[in-house]
């Protein structure tokens, strides 16, 4: 690397080869974003709405945010509070679970197909070029 | 403040071992650093827990230390919300952009933008976004450093400023990402050590038993009841939900953080830091229970003159009153860490927009050397640093720059969050859009704050241009407008979309398909580390 790859964000590899718009119709990848969406948007949708309650709550009912929660001096506020929190942690690692078991060999696969096309496309197809290893 | 003098010399000494530590550091990683992806993405060598390390040392400033335990020290729960926003702000990062970010972009948040969009003004757009945040973020960091060392070392405002500013342009300058990588992770284990140690001596002295926390600083507190609840500090409800909509989505768009996910080797370190961030950030904000409430239990009303009308000295004041001169010159040198991690992580951001934005990419077209790029970054951290020094010293103390970080985070959220989000998952979007969209998000915030009752007619003012626009937080009008500003631009430009190109990122941003890998750079050499991502079947270039 002596020079400056402009454009290329991506980096390293170039892959012009690799027919995108098919690599981004193959059932591989649309298997892929599906899981990953049936995760990622009600996760989302989730934790916005449980920290924009305990904020809506915080602006708008400090009355009852005040209010004693089982022993004098914890309030509603800061244990809600807290709770978020724990949402952060167990959400967070859910999603870590669910890409290191799911996502990853899915986003593998999906690559490992486009690679193929590509090669095959190419016409150049190298024995020991198609292993996909990804830790 | 009467413990001014008398600390002196032992917080004078704990700061150099501070400097001391850092300046190693930063030799060791000058002899390393050598190509651009050193400079600014330290090799892609560091492991998921070293880069969550240094994301909890890049995002938590002396507003999270000093500031949070100040605010709760002087309103109670309300200081408490703001903890809470920053914490669950990471779940946006960890869910829209952290993997999506390492797989499809090289050194700025502008790469993603430029991979599918007209490079020039997508990069300009990117460059303006992330230039903005960095100089709010930056001033309000130096004048604070300038302020903080002032009072706990007694060294005047202006040498404080000028040493911050120094020490920092030498880390970067020297030793780039991977010095600057170091002193976040180092700033992050003296910051919690100091949390964990307070919290436990806090406890110590109230009894062990955390609900008199509570009970103990309500009985020290002038509004008894309502100390412990919402509303002394944010009076407003909107614009205490204008606050949390802020924090949760600018945390995704400062460029800062996300710079921090090019410094691992792949996406899947690059989640296990978001989620090694989150545990010791969330640990750290809990912890900031014991530190305010703490010191309204056992400093009462006494202390409110020592913490001073921001409550930023309350924490030391504390120190001062648990362990004496030592601990507080011990908790001054942990604020004095903090803000250097902080504002080198900002300046080596704005250093890639400058030099891998604008100069290489939209200036020289991209036909400038790696080397030519690399001196450029340096020149424009020496110049930016600069800048920042005599901004804050010609402002001064009296510079009002409490709204300074949360307009950071407006424009974070309004400008840089909607593009970026929309670069990578809608397939219409193009560079009229992404330009439009950044300008909304930039100006809408700015003008916004500026109008706003905290700064208008000047500082200090309880005015503000409206009667009756009285939010501090401009963050639930700036950042829907980002996002109309993003599809306004989209949907009436008569600009061909180059779908083929949103193919190859969605592919590259969710697969890592072609992802440049780690080269294994650590502190101390090139290690075999480089691991591969998906794809990459061919072997990485070893510069």
């Amino acid at each position: 690397m002596t020079t400056t790859e402009s454009g290329t964000a991506g980096g390293s590899d170039e892959h012009p080869e690799i027919d995108w718009v098919a690599a981004e119709r193959s059932p591989e990848f649309r298997e892929l974003v599906k899981r990953k969406r049936a995760f990622v948007i009600p996760a989302t949708i989730f934790f916005l709405a449980w920290y924009f309650g305990f904020i809506v709550l915080a602006g708008y009912a400090p009355d009852f945010m005040g209010e004693e929660f089982i022993t004098d001096g914890l309030t509603v506020g800061y244990a809600l509070a807290l709770t978020q929190f724990v949402m952060t942690w167990v959400l967070g690692w859910m999603y870590l679970r669910r890409a290191d078991r799911v996502f990853d060999p899915l986003a593998e696969k999906a690559a490992e197909v486009a690679l193929r096309a590509g090669h095959d496309r190419a016409g150049r197809f190298e024995r020991g070029d198609e292993g996909v290893t990804r830790r | 403040m009467t413990w001014v003098a008398a600390v002196n010399e032992t917080a004078l000494v704990v700061f150099a071992i501070v400097v001391g530590v850092t300046l190693v550091i930063t030799y060791f990683a000058s002899k390393r650093v050598a190509t651009a992806t050193d400079f600014w993405a330290a090799g892609r060598g560091l492991t998921g827990p070293q880069n969550g390390f240094a994301i909890a040392g890049d995002y938590m400033s002396a507003a999270s230390f000093l500031g949070i335990a100040g605010l709760i020290y002087l309103f109670g729960f309300d200081g408490f919300l703001y903890s809470v926003g920053f914490l669950v702000a990471f779940l946006t990062v960890l869910f829209l952009l952290a993997e999506r970010m390492r797989n499809s972009g090289k050194y700025t948040i502008a790469d993603v933008l430029a991979f599918r969009l007209k490079e020039r003004p997508a990069r300009a757009a990117a460059a303006l976004g992330t230039l903005s945040v960095v100089a709010f973020y930056l001033i309000a960091q130096m004048v604070g450093a300038g302020v903080l060392i002032e009072g706990l070392v007694g060294i005047d405002f202006w040498l404080s400023v000028v040493l911050t500013g120094a020490f920092m342009i030498i880390y970067i300058v020297a030793g780039g990402m991977l010095a600057t990588s170091w002193v976040q992770i180092i700033k992050a284990f003296l910051l919690m050590g100091a949390a964990v140690v307070m919290t436990v001596w806090v406890l110590a002295e109230i009894g062990w038993n955390p609900i008199d926390l509570f009970r103990d600083a309500r009985s020290e507190s002038a509004d008894g009841q309502a100390y412990l609840e919402p509303g002394l500090f944010l009076s407003t409800p909107l614009d205490t939900v204008s606050l949390g909509l802020g924090l949760v989505l600018g945390t995704a768009g400062l460029p800062h953080i996300l710079m921090r996910f090019f410094t691992v080797p792949d996406a899947k370190a690059a989640r296990g830091s978001v989620m090694w961030a989150m545990v010791l950030i969330g640990a750290f904000y809990v912890m900031t229970t014991a530190l305010g409430f703490g010191a309204r239990a056992i400093l009462g009303q006494g202390g409110e003159e020592a913490a001073g009308p921001t409550g930023n000295f309350a924490l030391p004041t504390l120190a001062d009153e648990l362990g004496g001169e030592l601990f507080l010159a011990i908790i001054a040198g942990v604020a004095f860490a903090t803000i250097l991690a902080v504002v080198a992580g900002l300046v080596i951001s704005a250093s890639g927009a400058v030099a891998h934005d604008v100069w290489s990419n939209i200036v020289r077209r991209g036909q400038d050397s790696e080397k030519e790029e690399v001196w450029v970054a340096k020149i424009a951290a020496v110049s930016i640093g600069a800048i920042a020094i005599i901004i804050a010293i010609a402002g001064g103390e009296g510079l009002n720059v409490s709204f300074m970080v949360g307009l950071a985070f407006a424009v974070a959220a309004s400008a840089n969050f909607p593009a970026l989000l929309l670069a990578l998952t809608w397939r219409r979007f193009n560079t009229t859009g992404a330009v439009t969209g950044v300008l909304f998000g930039v100006i809408s915030s700015v003008a916004l704050v500026i109008i706003s009752p905290t700064v208008w007619p000047g500082a200090d003012s309880e005015g503000g241009l409206f009667s009756w626009y009285d939010l501090a937080n401009p963050g639930i009008i700036s950042i829907p407008l980002g996002f109309i500003g993003c599809w306004l631009g989209t949907v009436l430009s008569k600009e061909q979309v180059n779908v083929r190109t949103f193919d190859e990122l969605y592919v590259r941003s969710e697969t890592g398909l072609g992802a440049e890998t780690g080269t294994g750079l650590t502190l101390t050499g090139r290690g075999e580390r480089a691991r591969a991502t998906a794809g990459a079947t061919t072997t990485v270039p070893h510069p």
